[in-house]
């Protein structure tokens, strides 16, 4: 390489010039241009996202430290760090943006993956704790997501699929799946409706859960979302396919029944009958929560003969004194505590114990001495507290909640045949539901070897 | 067109919030009810050929584990009939009469005839009453005994009930007789329903329930003493926890009988069908219970032979009292005519041959220990 050629590259070339044209005017971007005697190389990066630390010790430094017989470019090329480069100009400052460096040496280009990401600590799992199973969840970021599935799930089969929605935060979203084990017409399925998606943002996997469900007024959750890497690969083994979103802590699993909502993993880490008493107990409340309030307005108001004797005698007597009928009692009831189940969520976790005391305990008193409600019913408002929280995952036990209103409406109308009727509608809008493509109400009763006959048919 | 859909929302939730307050006339709340927990039946003394009803209604009381003495109260009217009767008594309060817990019936001494029939159609045909309701005798008449309240009695709970069904009470001279059992005992042919007879102190404050009636067509119905009672029971009832003393010159032995099984067949005459005798089998299994002489196990097949021997006299005595007075409280017609080849003359045999009927009895006691550890 003659003198002057060098000197006409000390320019940056026109390439060059327009993609920092494109990222300005933002304060993080950083054009460089390493020059030596025999040498020139252009660095277009986001300081931001770009661990600079390494750039130094990997691009920098040797650079400088090379000697003019060996050849840089071959060096930079062969580094591991090394990703697809993408065609097009939008695409190329994606890239960038999410923090690779852009080296351009003479004509070739390249793009080197040296990002620094802040929130990559793996976060204890707070909302399906368990006792004996992995303390910890995902974290946020979605490097160290994979990085967990892969140690966790040693196989080749394990495949994960990036895929780039179209919303303005080009986020990255990964679909991970076992590729022996995944039907492929749901995978095909999966991906058509992210990609068809229409969506302005995408922040969180909740929101992306919410956009996949296709319908704007839809109770129950078609998809589920989890923060436990035990969940995730429980499920992957079984067939079904997994959704990381970068930047959230959460995954998205699909397609999902009912049942997978009542299942705790703190189920797999039990013994047979200590975990069917468990699961009795979450069925339990599972029809608790749901059909209780209905069961005291239709029970005191229409059919009190249900009761033994002594029961009816003490429930008359509890409501002597109580102005509204029972149903307006029950709303009431139950609305101050979804309340106050709201606000102890939205409460740091020091003041929440706080509220849900005052609340609770005062308040409950309070009313009953006040006449507003009865004993029974505040027994009764709180069993359907403590009940729904027996349900594992939080988008169901939401789902549930609504639930016991519509059943309240039946029942204030038909006494315990509404009840039944209602039940018997939700039912039927359970069987009538699906999770793409899967039925949302399927049972696993038979064995393995006749599921498969029966996918087949 | 967001305003269109949103005013449609406003309209649905403002029906449905609509339809909520038309609740209807099911829709009572269970402090606007009173429970009736027994109702009791006289004859009546003014209106000619009527009935008196008492209604006992337990009253919700503030808190039921301050109040030391349950609440009732209690409304008599009377009239032709029960049903006109209790409609007339819902013009007397304030709120709607439940008789969805009311589990006891008491009917006079007076009324217990087959007859009675007639006017226990209304609790038969009345759909919030329950056929397993106990239906019992009255003396001197059922309004004492329903106001009867008996310092055992706990605060929401009616003692009535406890005594029958062994519930709660489960003595062998106690007789419980179910509502829809009465009406089938009374239409079926070859039986004769038995009822329990309350009964109180003089003071008033105690129920005693150790009588049965027999009910038959005659006027005044046949009483059946404790003892009969308390065999009645064990032989028809199997009824657990019986004692039986036995006597034998200077020992005195008393048994506490824990299984009683009575089988029987008919022995029909030569040449014809008519029953001559009834064969019967009864096996008892129990222990001693008290004794005033020293026992020893080795004689308890002398015990087993002495009790039964002293069983078997007392069981045909009452067997053949009730056949002298021509009543089958055991239901043997009834058994002998779901068991025969159906002929048009087969119940006027029965009746022909029951009262010269020969009882072939066998006990069988069987101890099983002298009740102490040797």
């Amino acid at each position: 390489m003659s003198m002057d050629e060098t000197t006409s590259h000390t320019e940056p070339p026109a390439y060059f010039t327009r993609l920092a044209k494109r990222l300005e005017p933002t304060s993080d971007i950083v054009k460089k241009t390493l020059k030596s005697k025999d040498r020139i190389v252009h660095l277009l990066y986001l300081k931001s996202v770009v661990d600079i630390m390494q750039l130094q010790e990997i691009v920098v430094k040797p650079f400088y430290e090379m000697s003019a017989d060996q050849n840089f470019a071959e060096y930079i090329f062969s580094l591991p760090y090394e990703t697809k480069m993408p065609t097009g100009d939008e695409e190329v400052l994606i890239e960038i943006t999410k923090g690779n460096v852009f080296v351009m040496i003479d004509k070739q280009i390249t793009l080197l993956e040296l990002k620094v990401v802040a929130a990559n600590a793996v976060q204890e799992a707070i909302m399906e704790p368990t006792i004996h199973g992995p303390q910890l969840g995902l974290s946020e970021s979605i490097e160290t997501n994979i990085n967990l599935m892969r140690q966790r799930y040693h196989k080749p089969s394990l495949i994960i699929e990036p895929i780039q929605l179209e919303d303005i935060s080009n986020r990255d979203i990964a679909l991970i799946y076992d590729g022996e084990k995944v039907k492929p017409h749901l995978l095909k399925k999966i991906r058509a409706r992210i990609l068809t998606l229409d969506v302005e943002l995408v922040q969180a996997s909740g929101d992306l859960q919410y956009y996949l469900n296709n319908k704007k007024y839809s109770l129950f959750p078609t998809s589920l979302l989890t923060e436990r890497p035990d969940r995730i690969l429980h499920n992957m083994a079984g067939g079904k396919v997994i959704i990381l979103v970068d930047g959230s802590p959460h995954a998205i699993i699909a397609p999902t029944t009912f049942f997978d909502f009542m299942l705790s993993m703190e189920d797999a880490y039990y013994s047979f009958w200590v975990v069917t008493l468990i699961r009795f107990l979450r069925y339990a409340g599972l029809f608790t929560c749901i059909m209780l309030p209905a069961i005291y307005v239709g029970v005191t108001s229409y059919t009190p003969e249900v009761l033994r004797s002594e029961l009816a005698l003490t429930v008359a007597a509890s409501r002597i004194g109580v102005p509204y009928p029972s149903f307006i009692e029950v709303f009431f009831m139950l609305i101050f505590i979804e309340l106050l189940t709201e606000a102890s969520m939205r409460l740091p976790n020091s003041i929440s114990a706080t509220a849900t005391t005052v609340g609770g305990l005062i308040l409950g008193t309070a009313a009953v001495e006040a006449a507003l409600t009865s004993n029974i019913m505040v027994i009764v408002v709180s069993l359907v507290a403590i009940s729904t929280f027996v349900i594992p995952i939080s988008e169901m036990n939401y789902a549930v909640r609504v639930c016991r209103f519509l059943l309240l409406v039946y029942t204030t109308l038909f006494g315990i045949a509404g009840m039944m009727l209602g039940m018997l509608g939700l039912l039927l809008y359970l069987v009538n539901k699906d999770s793409f493509g899967e039925p949302y109400l399927r049972m696993f009763w038979k064995n393995r070897r006749e599921e498969l006959e029966a996918d087949d048919s | 067109m967001k305003f269109l859909s949103l005013s449609k929302w406003f309209l649905m939730v403002l029906c449905i919030s609509g339809m909520l307050i038309q609740y209807g006339c099911a829709f009572k709340d269970i402090d606007k009810r009173l429970f009736v927990s027994a109702i009791g039946i006289d004859p009546a003394e003014n209106v000619e050929n009527g009935y008196k009803v008492t209604v006992k209604v337990a009253l919700p009381f503030g808190a039921i584990k301050d109040s030391a003495k349950p609440s009732f109260a209690y409304l008599s009217r009377e009239g032709h009939s029960i049903g006109e009767a209790i409609r007339m008594l819902e013009t007397h309060i304030d709120k709607v009469l439940e008789l969805g817990h009311m589990k006891t019936i008491i009917v006079h001494e007076k009324l217990l005839r087959n007859d009675m029939q007639t006017f226990m159609d209304y609790f038969i045909r009345r759909g919030d009453i329950q056929l397993i309701s106990y239906v019992a005798g009255a003396r001197p008449s059922a309004e004492t005994i329903l106001k009867v309240e008996p310092k055992t009695e706990a605060p929401a709970s009616v003692a009535l009930i406890n005594f029958f069904g062994a519930t709660a009470n489960d003595s062998p001279y106690v007789v419980t007789t179910f509502l829809f059992q009465l009406r089938r005992d009374i239409l079926a042919d070859g039986i004769n329903p038995v009822l329990p007879l309350i009964e109180t102190n003089e003071k008033g404050d105690e129920l005693i329930v150790n009588h049965s009636v027999v009910v038959d067509g005659r006027e005044d119905p046949t009483v059946l003493s404790t003892i009969e009672t308390k065999y009645f029971n064990s032989l028809l009832k199997n009824s657990t926890g019986l004692t039986y003393l036995v006597k034998k010159g200077s020992l005195e032995l008393l048994l506490n009988i824990s299984q009683s099984k009575m089988t029987y067949q008919f022995v029909s005459r030569e040449g014809s069908e008519a029953p001559r005798a009834i064969d019967m089998h009864i096996v008892m299994k129990g222990i001693i219970g008290e004794s005033n002489k020293d026992l020893s196990i080795a004689k308890l097949d002398e015990y087993n032979r002495l009790a039964s021997k002293e069983v078997k006299q007392k069981i045909l005595h009452f067997l053949i009292k009730m056949q002298e007075e021509n009543l089958d409280p055991f239901g043997f017609g009834l058994h002998y005519r779901t068991t025969r080849l159906y002929t048009e003359d087969l119940f006027t045999a029965w009746q022909k041959a029951y009262p010269d009927i020969e009882f072939k009895v066998t006990v069988e006691v069987k101890l099983q220990g002298t009740g102490t550890i040797e």
